[in-house]
């Protein structure tokens, strides 16, 4: 961890450069490309309550402010996990050419969803502000501990970007699993439904509800309604803190598994 | 102080197939028991390279170079061996590599120099010169993807040249460009050789190395052929590899009744060389052996330039050099003064023929390269001998 720590405090510059290219390319020429990529998870959002409202009919309660939060943090993940499958096979001259540390264009990658993830933060604030206050209701006590949150979720997304740009490396078809995965993922996870709705399953199978906690996404996602959504509560079991001690041995072992390939980045690309 | 030192160097590379690596290609390799097939790239490389000189590293296509430049820039690890350097290197990188083509010009400086591990501050200091060097004052805002190749190049060269490193590595991007901006790109180099930087060269333009480099290193397929003096190197890379690689249609045939059993290209101090310059001489000696009496054998000659262009050619014949008889050993001797020829790579031919041409003793097509050097300003093949003159007729 030592050397991490020095490899990024000497090459800042160019970890700050990378990262202000992303924004400066996503964002180019108005706020219309902000605007994209808020307007994209909240089709999703609108989409997915739609239908899950046809679907469920009355007998369960969806929440706008539940999807909002899940779809904003998935999204999160997602663009961290695609971006990092691309961020060294895409930069093949530089990997081959260029010596500086490898961890710098996964990192730049996450930093850049990172800043997305806060501005989209300050969105989704403002309409779940919105949303309550329809219900007489106000944004949770922990609303201002989110974003420290949010840097749990930047570790937890940042090994998986590790791990993915490293096999895309060594097997080009890599991207096509780990979209598989990330669609069988989002089902798994509590994106477009509320925990309750599995503990109402799990009521009937303990063991159920249990493995369903381990997933890191479940206690995120939860976390982030716990601390905005009044009368959410985050379901402290020890299923939960596992899960939410994954990420840490996640990042440990995505760590050396990504500096140990990167040796040989530029033999295989 | 050595620069760059590399003990038993080796590297290996996976053999792989066509296109990007797969799972299942992974899968295969791990679940067959065979041991992994691959090729050494570089194998028992040792040499070192003091601080402050420039080195040329030549070989023919793979043969290993662009490997030895990426060890030594460290992007790869070697298999075996060790290679140490002593100093911060930069690499020239090609065409616009780290370029985003949506940023403008002004945001690839920033972003290339960050790249190349150079300060913000002393690119925002020397802003102006970089982009006065590059000639791309009026398009630095425009996204880069509207920029001619051309233009891309000098943006990127002089990112490059203002990184200040103690090891340059220049990979045969000097290659692109036009005439000129190559021209201020070599001055570049010069200057980074004032200041005593160490220069490693890989290039293909043997006349730049030549003329660069302190010394050379010949790779060919992996091992180090030879290193020293660049013209050794560079004679011994002509005569021995480009002929056998077939750059051109190298051939040799005849009935052999008259062999010329060896071929010398000297100076004009009677020294064999294979570089020579515009306005001197050349002389080709040839040995020859007839294994019977040959009545008025005709000796020929032409050049041609390195993509096949005819150049000149003339024989004993054409000449009025009446050789009566030859039988046995004898000499033949072809003298080339001044020597027109202007800058580049060339390509002698020689025959042995019968008066008639009916019947080709022995006939070297392509079979002997050289180089010319010229220090003149003049553009061309030829040197053509030329004078103004200028009159004023009226007032």
């Amino acid at each position: 961890m030592i050397p991490l720590v020095k490899d990024l405090t000497q090459h800042g510059d160019l970890i700050w450069n990378l990262v202000a290219r992303d924004l400066k390319v996503r964002y180019r020429g108005s706020i219309l490309g902000f605007l994209w990529t808020i307007l994209n998870p909240l089709f999703m959002a609108v989409i997915y309550i739609f239908f899950l409202r046809l679907l469920a009919g009355g007998g369960m309660i969806i929440r706008y402010e539940d999807i909002i939060i899940g779809v904003f943090a998935w999204q999160f993940t997602v663009q961290c996990v695609t971006a990092g499958l691309n961020c060294v096979t895409g930069n093949t001259a530089l990997v081959k050419k260029v010596y500086f540390p490898r961890i710098i264009l996964p990192l730049s990658v996450c930093l850049s969803a990172f800043v997305n993830f806060l501005l989209m933060l300050l969105v989704q604030w403002a309409l779940l502000a919105v949303l309550l206050a329809m219900h007489g209701a106000f944004l949770g006590a922990a609303t201002f501990g989110v974003p420290l949150m949010s840097l749990y979720h930047l570790l937890f997304n940042f090994s998986l970007a590790l791990l993915v740009a490293a096999a895309n490396v060594y097997f080009r078809d890599a991207q096509h699993i780990v979209n598989l995965l990330l669609s069988a993922w989002f089902f798994m996870s509590p994106v477009m439904y509320p925990l309750a709705l599995v503990e109402s399953i799990a009521r009937a199978h303990p063991w159920i509800g249990q493995l369903y906690l381990l997933n890191p996404m479940t206690v995120i996602i939860t976390g982030y309604r716990a601390a905005q959504v009044p009368g959410t509560d985050f379901p402290w079991t020890y299923s939960s803190l596992v899960g939410l001690l994954i990420p840490l041995a996640l990042a440990v072992l995505a760590y050396n598994v990504f500096q140990r390939a990167q040796r040989y980045f530029a033999d295989n690309l | 102080m050595i620069a760059v030192a590399a003990k038993g160097l080796g590297k290996w590379y996976r053999r792989q197939g066509v296109g990007a690596p797969t799972l299942r290609g992974a899968l295969r390799r791990w679940l067959s028991n065979k041991p992994p097939e691959g090729f050494w790239a570089l194998r028992d490389i040792n040499f070192s390279v003091p601080a402050g000189e420039t080195i040329g590293i030549i070989g023919p296509n793979g043969s290993g170079k662009s490997s030895l430049l990426g060890l030594i820039a460290r992007t790869m690890v070697p298999t075996e061996g060790a290679i140490e350097t002593t100093g911060r290197i930069a690499a020239l990188l090609e065409l616009g590599a780290g370029f985003h083509p949506d940023l403008s010009g002004r945001e690839n400086i920033y972003l290339n120099a960050a790249i190349l591990g150079i300060a913000r501050e002393d690119i925002r200091r020397r802003f102006d010169q970089i982009v006065d060097f590059a000639e791309l004052r009026e398009f630095i805002d425009m996204p880069v993807k509207h920029y001619s190749s051309g233009m891309y190049v000098r943006l990127a060269f002089s990112v490059a040249v203002e990184t200040n490193p103690d090891i340059l590595l220049i990979d045969e991007v000097l290659a692109v460009g036009d005439a000129s901006f190559q021209m201020k790109c070599l001055d570049r180099i010069r200057q980074f050789q004032k200041k005593g930087k160490t220069i490693l060269f890989v290039s293909h333009a043997l006349e730049t190395v030549e003329e660069f480099c302190h010394g050379v290193l010949l790779i060919h397929e992996g091992r180090l052929i030879r290193q020293g003096n660049p013209s050794d190197v560079i004679f011994e890379y002509l005569k021995s590899y480009m002929v056998r690689l077939g750059m051109l249609n190298v051939e040799e045939h005849g009935t052999r009744e008259v062999e010329m059993r060896s071929v010398r290209l000297l100076d004009e101090q009677g020294a064999e060389t294979a570089t020579f310059y515009t306005g001197g001489a050349l002389t080709v000696e040839i040995a020859y052996h007839a294994r019977r009496r040959i009545e008025q054998p005709v000796f020929g000659f032409n050049i041609k330039t390195g993509n096949g262009f005819y150049v000149f050619g003339s024989n004993t014949q054409i000449a009025k050099v009446l050789i009566p008889a030859i039988e046995g050993a004898g000499q033949v001797r072809l003298r080339i003064k001044p020597l027109t020829l202007k800058q580049g790579k060339f390509f002698l031919s020689l025959a042995v023929h019968s008066w008639d041409h009916a019947v080709q003793y022995h006939r070297q097509e392509d079979l002997h390269p050289f180089l010319v050097k010229d220090v003149s300003d003049d553009k061309g093949v030829f040197q053509l001998n030329c004078a103004w003159e200028h009159r004023q007729i009226l007032k």
